[in-house]
């Protein structure tokens, strides 16, 4: 009787920490809203979180093996690609568009600048078999899979099948993905009465409410919506967004609103990279908005700062930087 | 001891269930995909018209999924997870079984033609649905819920092919064709797809190329969901 008192009582504890391991996973921060990703269809595990990070960081899924997600999307710049305004994929090749940084994916219905894919498991199709990309197909990844030393067994632990599939593959991507969350800025710390912002600070805070927020709303700092911001087209890439998806004129020119979440660190700016700057992005919403059918409703009249006002809001954007997220080691390259 | 008897309970139980599911009625719905008259086998080679436009077929697949049985227009037996890839190179894919457990009588059998939207949007899955079978588009998310390629005298372009991949979930150009059939015999459906009623439906010189969600596989697509029939 009494070992059996014991063994319930090792059973709720092994339950309970279970429980703490799930929880540190994938979390939502207070004050935030429910997540939209369905998890009930793929249950964050542990063992699925490391097979997703490895995947991650695995060049196995390019054509001749040498880039892996990572290399367009790396943690220090908030897994976007530093430097390169068109990502470029293997042999150099260059693609079209500015490769998005990767963080709260839980509360993004469509992914893609253009909202091309309607589903987080489905992303990682999209660069696995772009030409310009990692020029690869799903099923060939899942043969290389397969024959690799590790992978049956690491499957097997995380999914209780050792044949791979793409559905495990990418679902198993997804869940690294999901633990990518950024919510522990001094912004943050600040709206928890933990710190406070700097005179300058506030100052940009109270102006970013006035001018920025419609589009880049708070807590996740985007309406996870596609807008035109005025930006004229690109001759040589004529991208036209939104429109290509869904055929509908009104889409014309629309894109995916970007958090503005460690924008300190995800330069360059807009689906085609073209800024380098915060600077150039404000000078872009002051005076460079092109007029047109579809242009944002907020950004039919002229927004107006001052140069000390511009100074302001990047003071607050720089508060938006996550540093135990850009150096969290659980998001790191795996070593072991 | 006690143990040993609940064992023997369970094993009793277990086979007396296994029993009673072979007695289940089993219901066989074949498919033939057909030119005319003509089987098409495309598990060896392609399949070639002897027609003066020298028709030759190298693929055909697609989806049929969402089985329902209806008796006098009420659903009153569906298939679980009903989601048949159908592969004319692969005979595996031409038979499908579902049980009847019930011996439930019915005078009708409606399925989709492709793959809905609430589907489509679900994520990532498996079995026929892996995008590991190549019925996935990557660039843009969707089934291909018809795929059709061949070579015909008619087509001007590179080495005369043709080639049809339709899908689309999104309105206005859902490609999802829904279907109706009448049904007398029960225990053996056969489902026909005649790739005839397509390619006399269409001019290949002009139309040999769909790829995407748009008008032209939207009118394709209901053009394909004539050529299937059930006898």
């Amino acid at each position: 009787m009494k070992a059996r008192r014991y063994f319930l009582l090792c059973i709720c504890f092994v339950v309970s920490a279970f429980q703490f391991t799930e929880k540190s996973l994938f979390f939502v921060p207070d004050t935030w809203p429910k997540p939209k990703y369905d998890f009930s269809k793929n249950p964050i595990t542990e063992s699925k979180v490391e097979l997703g990070r490895k995947l991650f960081y695995d060049p196995i899924f390019s054509g001749d093996n040498t880039i892996s997600c990572a290399s367009c999307h790396s943690q220090y710049t908030a897994f976007t690609h530093v430097d390169h305004a068109l990502s470029h994929g293997i042999e150099d090749r260059i693609g079209t568009r500015n490769s998005p940084a990767l963080m709260n994916l839980a509360w993004q219905k469509l992914f893609m600048r253009d909202g091309a894919v309607n589903h987080l498991d489905m992303q990682a199709l999209a660069p696995i078999s772009n030409p310009l990309e990692m020029d690869e197909t799903i099923t060939h990844v899942v043969s290389k899979l397969q024959a690799n030393n590790l992978y049956p067994t690491l499957f097997y632990r995380a999914f209780g099948d050792s044949i791979i599939t793409g559905e495990h593959t990418l679902k198993a991507i997804s869940q690294f993905m999901l633990t990518l969350i950024s919510s522990n800025s001094r912004y943050d710390s600040v709206m928890r009465k933990q710190a406070n912002f700097s005179e300058q600070e506030k100052n940009g805070y109270r102006l970013y409410q006035q001018n920025c927020s419609s589009c880049h709303p708070e807590p996740l700092f985007t309406n996870d919506e596609f807008m035109n911001n005025g930006l004229p087209t690109d001759s040589t890439l004529k991208d036209y967004g939104r429109l290509g998806v869904t055929k509908n004129p009104n889409d014309s020119l629309k894109f995916k609103v970007p958090t503005l979440r460690n924008v300190e660190f995800s330069y360059p700016y807009m689906h085609d990279g073209r800024f380098k700057r915060l600077s150039e992005v404000l000078k872009h919403y002051t005076s460079g908005i092109r007029q047109s059918n579809t242009l944002a409703n907020v950004l039919q009249k002229p927004i107006v700062l001052t140069s000390n006002e511009k100074v302001d809001i990047i003071a607050f954007l720089l508060t938006l930087t996550d540093k135990s997220f850009l150096f969290n080691p659980k998001f790191s390259y795996p070593r072991k | 001891m006690k143990n040993l008897s609940i064992i023997f309970v369970i094993v009793f139980v277990s086979s007396v269930r296994f029993i009673s599911a072979q007695t289940n009625t089993a219901m066989y719905i074949s498919i033939s995909p057909t030119y005319g008259a003509n089987v098409v086998d495309l598990a060896d080679s392609s399949f070639l018209t002897n027609d003066s436009n020298n028709l030759q077929i190298d693929v055909l697949k697609f989806y049929i999924s969402h089985f329902q049985f209806l008796k006098a227009g009420i659903n009153v037996l569906e298939e679980q997870n009903s989601f048949h890839l159908v592969d004319a190179s692969d005979p595996k894919t031409l038979q499908i079984i579902i049980l009847n457990k019930q011996n439930i009588v019915f005078d009708q059998l409606d399925f989709y033609l492709g793959i809905d939207s609430i589907t489509t949007v679900s994520g990532a899955m498996g079995g026929d649905l892996d995008p590991t079978k190549g019925m996935y588009w990557s660039w843009q998310s969707g089934y291909i819920n018809c795929k059709l390629e061949g070579k015909s005298k008619l087509c001007s372009t590179r080495n005369n092919e043709f080639q049809f991949h339709l899908g689309g979930y999104q309105s206005p150009f859902n490609t999802l064709q829904a279907l109706e059939f009448p049904i007398s015999n029960t225990e053996h459906i056969h489902i026909t797809f005649d790739i005839k009623k397509i390619i006399e439906n269409i001019n290949l010189a002009t139309l040999n190329h769909v790829m995407s969600p748009n008008n032209v596989a939207l009118q394709l697509s209901k053009t394909v969901s004539k050529a299937i029939s059930i006898k």
